[in-house]
């Protein structure tokens, strides 16, 4: 049950959040709570993350085969699940990323008009 | 299953180790333990949401939700057992009602009928609208110019019935028999189960005789036997060889024994004037049964204009097999049909109430959950799955229910009825199609009653949890509004029905009470069939004297208080037509010769029967051949064509050009022959001895019990020949209490639907009012005490029962007077708008209703004021 707030913010984040752990994947396989301290720190802290939501983000990520999930051990020898990306994934991430640069760079010449008007 | 468990502690194990890490994390920052474990977990974030939407996006939990809602549901059904007691059976009447009746028309209309492509098979008619006829056989001449020029069928073929002697296989036994041409078996397209059909070498006169055999007929006389192809058998005393049996699935037409080749001769061909041929066809691919029809009536106008002696004014009504078979049976099936289909509407409404009230006295409980955060969609399918499995339950029950009542309709069903067309039904299975129905139906009533109810109750506002007087105020408000909608269209509803089955009983009423014109209490009728090869029709004295010696053995019986016989009995079917012309009347055009139910009788039928003679005198002995021709003719005769005043004048029953005639000597009471709602048809009787005919029943008044006569009225005949098959004997009461046999079932049944319907409209009218008598309770007891008088009190409760009442009579009238139209062909002796008939069933239905606001009514009079001021 959830109740309609946080249903919205969730949604809000939803393919953006997806889009930041295939990024943070592309640099090795990761167990989910390092994915999450590596947004935090590569945002310089700006995004904060309800660590929970990164769960169904995997899982989702994992029925699309953009990533895969794999037993490990950890730092101090303890189980953990590492994700990795699949080479789907990788090219998705290319997709995605390039979106994402479109759609920030539209927002932002509608933000900062005076800057083309020069 | 198994798998998802797995991926569940998986997901709980990596959500752990997640919060572990972060802990730890935590306590290296510097954070006590409790401070680290709490901080982490609420950086996570709400662990159930996680799980749920991780869960989600696996995309199994539509059955889990499925599953715990059913639980829940069958939780909450066991905690309140009278509700759902109540609700089930509701459920089940309805539902089971619908099926029994479902199953009816399923086999009698929708069954499976052997042939091939059976949707373009038809009988093709003759018809004569002036003469008011709508269905008669036709000419040979007839028949070979429309095998010749029709262009609707791609093949037609001629058939007549032929009534055959079998003998020689112990008793003597009469057969319905029936000519049919080689290529009517294929037009057909059913294959025979022994054996083979006629060729078209054998369907030509003088070729040997074959025969082919029902299933029944083997079965029965002739015990099995395997040899039986090959085998020869005498009918009408002259030997068939038995070439095939047909399955048991071929009824057709019913009861037919045996199949002979037609074998009509070329010669035939210039034979316009004796109609006996019944043609069946099989339409062209893409030819619709209105072109035929058009084609077709062209045709008969055409041969009408070249044969105008003997076609004049024929034209041709073509009958679609399914019709055929259904016949009179389709209207009152259709309307149990529509009637049982209100009553389970009737009870959806009953069973949504109840939800409803249920759902607004459990209201704190489900806003509750809201709060708790159950969403509107979550909460809307929790209810609705209630709803689907307290209809599931209905109709499963249901379903039991119907496959009793099929065996009851079975027992009922009106077989046998000579004069409607009606296809003889021996079991009413509840098979695949009557159980998609029974699904269909419940499902549909689940989601009826349900539905209402459940978006209502899930509109729980979570915030009425806090609320001290909440009993959901305004919810209960849209909730009692709904209530009493559903109570106004259980009384239209109800009066539709009452309606309907009051314009039945009047009906029946007068069908039964419709005087028969004789009187078939304490009568026993005998029909034979005189074989031509025992009794020819060159030598008639062979056949005045078997009736005479019968009669005379008969007379002497002991408990027998007279005797007499007549070509045909009313009410078995039998009958014949002969026309005839008026003395001194102009003769004639063509086509519209009068015409009459022609009879033989001997002196004696009419007093055995009591039909009463309304002048001149009965036939006596002396009325015998060689003396004078003497008729007698009925009312009907006498006041169409005689001007009332029919003694002494002459009848010419020849032809204009070769006349014979015959003088009427009385007139006899109207004897409905053909049954209790078919229109008298003028009727001329001669005595038997003067005309013999192979045709013959014997009546017998009887002292005591008929029945107990009939071994011994047997073997009087066969003590005067042997070999003389008895047909059919039995009590003419039952001939009579038979031919009104449908218009009864039908009346009893939709009386008990129109029954059923209004004591379940009532309950829902008491549930109303005395939820609403509860819920102004408060207001009642500030009324008291402000001085109202109990009288007052009963007046405000009932007149709110009133308002309802009268809106759903309103409308219920309006609906009714359309509806009942459809059944319109039906009714006999009333109309479907009968004032009567509506005015008594308002009356009923207001009584009904205000008798059930009583209760509540008399309750509110009771109130203590200072009890309900402290109610809340």
């Amino acid at each position: 049950m959830s109740t309609k707030d946080s249903r919205d913010r969730v949604e809000l984040l939803q393919g953006t959040l997806d889009l930041l752990i295939l990024r943070t994947l592309l640099r090795g396989p990761v167990h989910g709570h390092a994915i999450a301290k590596a947004i935090e720190m590569d945002s310089d802290d700006v995004l904060q993350v309800e660590q929970g939501s990164l769960y169904p983000a995997l899982h989702r990520l994992i029925k699309r085969a953009w990533i895969a999930a794999e037993e490990g051990t950890s730092e101090n020898n303890r189980r953990a699940k590492f994700y990795r990306l699949t080479a789907e994934g990788r090219r998705q991430l290319a997709v995605e990323t390039r979106k994402w640069d479109k759609l920030a760079g539209a927002i932002a010449r509608i933000l900062r008009p005076s800057e083309q008007e020069g | 299953m198994r798998r998802r468990k797995r991926m569940l502690e998986e997901l709980e194990r990596d959500i752990r180790d997640h919060i572990e890490r972060e802990t730890e994390d935590n306590l290296a920052r510097g954070m006590s333990p409790q401070q680290a474990r709490l901080a982490a977990m609420r950086q996570f974030g709400n662990v159930t949401r996680v799980k749920e939407e991780t869960r989600d996006v696996w995309g199994f939990v539509w059955l889990e939700q499925l599953l715990q809602d059913s639980r829940f549901a069958l939780r909450r059904l066991r905690k309140s057992p009278a509700f759902t007691i109540v609700a089930i059976l509701t459920l089940a009447l309805g539902i089971g009602a619908s099926t029994s009746i479902f199953s009816v028309v399923n086999t009698v209309l929708l069954g499976h009928l052997p042939y091939k492509d059976p949707g373009r098979l038809a009988m093709i008619w003759g018809a004569n609208t002036r003469r008011g006829i709508n269905q008669m056989p036709i000419s040979p001449g007839d028949f070979f110019e429309w095998k010749q020029k029709n262009t609707a069928f791609a093949d037609i073929a001629p058939s007549y019935d032929s009534q055959v002697t079998l003998t020689g296989e112990g008793n003597p036994l009469f057969l319905f028999g029936y000519a049919f041409s080689a290529n009517y078996f294929s037009i057909l397209g059913l294959s025979p189960e022994l054996g083979r059909t006629f060729t078209s070498e054998e369907d030509r006169p003088g070729a040997p005789k074959v025969v082919v055999l029902s299933d029944k007929l083997w079965r029965t006389t002739f015990r099995a036997d395997p040899g039986i192809l090959g085998k020869a058998v005498t009918l009408n005393g002259e030997p068939y060889t038995v070439i095939g049996v047909m399955p048991t699935a071929f009824d057709f037409p019913t009861k037919v024994q045996v199949w002979i080749p037609i074998a009509l001769p070329q010669s035939a061909a210039a034979d316009y004037q004796h109609r006996y041929i019944r043609v069946m066809g099989r339409l062209k691919p893409g030819v619709s049964t209105d072109q035929a029809r058009a084609q077709m009536t062209a045709l008969a106008l055409q041969i009408a204009a070249e044969q105008p002696a003997t076609d004049a004014g024929n034209s041709v009504n073509i009958k679609p097999l399914r019709k055929q078979l259904a016949g009179d049976v389709q209207t009152p099936l259709l309307v149990l049909l529509g009637a049982v289909g209100f009553v389970l509407l009737i009870a959806c409404a009953n069973v949504a109430s109840l939800l409803l009230a249920r759902a607004t006295a459990r209201y704190k409980e489900i806003a509750a959950c809201a709060a708790l955060g159950a969403s509107h969609a979550r909460l809307l399918r929790q209810f609705l799955t209630e709803s689907f499995l307290l209809s599931l339950a209905g109709g499963a029950l249901g379903i039991a229910f119907a496959l009793s009542c099929t065996k009851f309709l079975v027992s009922i069903f009106p077989n046998d009825i000579a004069n409607l067309s009606i296809p003889h039904v021996e079991s009413i299975p509840v098979n695949l199609p009557v159980l998609f129905f029974a699904l269909f139906a419940t499902l549909l009533t689940g989601l009826l009653f349900g539905v209402l109810p459940a978006m209502q109750s899930a509109r729980a506002n979570a915030a009425d949890v806090l609320k001290e007087s909440s009993r959901g105020a305004s919810a209960g408000t849209r909730s009692a509004r709904l209530r009493r909608v559903f109570v106004v269209a259980q009384i239209a509803l109800s009066l539709v029905l009452l309606t309907g089955a009051g314009l039945f009983i009047e009906s029946f009423e007068r069908a039964a009470r419709g005087s028969l014109g004789f009187q078939p209490d304490h009568v026993l009728g005998m029909e034979v069939f005189l074989a031509a090869n025992h009794y020819p029709p060159n030598q008639p004295d062979k056949q005045r004297a078997f009736v005479r010696d019968v009669l005379e053995r008969m007379k002497s019986l002991p408990g027998v208080v007279s005797v007499g016989a007549a070509s045909t009995l009313p009410l078995t079917g039998f009958w014949g037509e002969t026309d005839f012309f008026v003395e001194g009347r102009p003769t004639p055009k063509p086509g519209e010769t009068p015409n009459a139910d022609n009879r033989f009788i001997t002196p004696g039928y009419f007093s055995t029967l009591r039909v009463p003679l309304v002048s001149g005198r009965d036939f006596t002995a002396a009325d015998r051949e060689g003396g004078r021709r003497v008729v007698i003719v009925d009312e009907t005769l006498a006041r169409h064509f005689l001007g009332g005043r029919p003694l002494g004048k002459r009848l010419n029953l020849g032809t204009p050009e070769k006349p014979e005639w015959w003088d009427i000597i009385g007139v006899a009471a109207n004897v409905k022959a053909f049954g209790l709602e078919r229109p008298d048809l003028p009727t001329i009787y001669r005595p038997y001895g003067q005309h013999p005919w192979p045709l013959l029943a014997f009546a017998l008044r009887t002292a005591g019990d008929p029945s107990a006569l009939i071994h011994v009225a047997e073997q009087t005949v066969w003590d005067v020949d042997r070999d003389q098959p008895i047909f059919r004997v039995l009590p003419v009461s039952t001939l009579a209490f038979q031919s009104v046999a449908l218009r009864r079932v039908s009346t009893w049944l939709l009386a008990g639907f129109a029954a059923l319907a209004v004591v379940l409209a009532a309950i829902g009218v008491y549930g109303v009012m005395a939820y609403s008598v509860a819920r102004r309770t408060h207001e009642i007891g500030t009324r008291m005490a402000l001085g109202a008088q109990p009288k007052d009190v009963l007046q405000l409760v009932l007149g709110e029962g009133a308002r309802l009442t009268v809106l759903g009579i309103v409308i219920g009238l309006f609906a009714a007077l359309a509806l009942t139209r459809l059944m319109a062909g039906f009714l006999f002796g009333v109309g479907p708008s009968d004032p009567f008939t509506f005015a008594t069933v308002v009356v009923v239905l207001t009584f009904v209703a205000l008798a059930a606001c009583y209760i509540p009514a008399h309750r509110a009079m009771r109130i203590d004021p200072m009890v309900a001021l402290k109610y809340e």
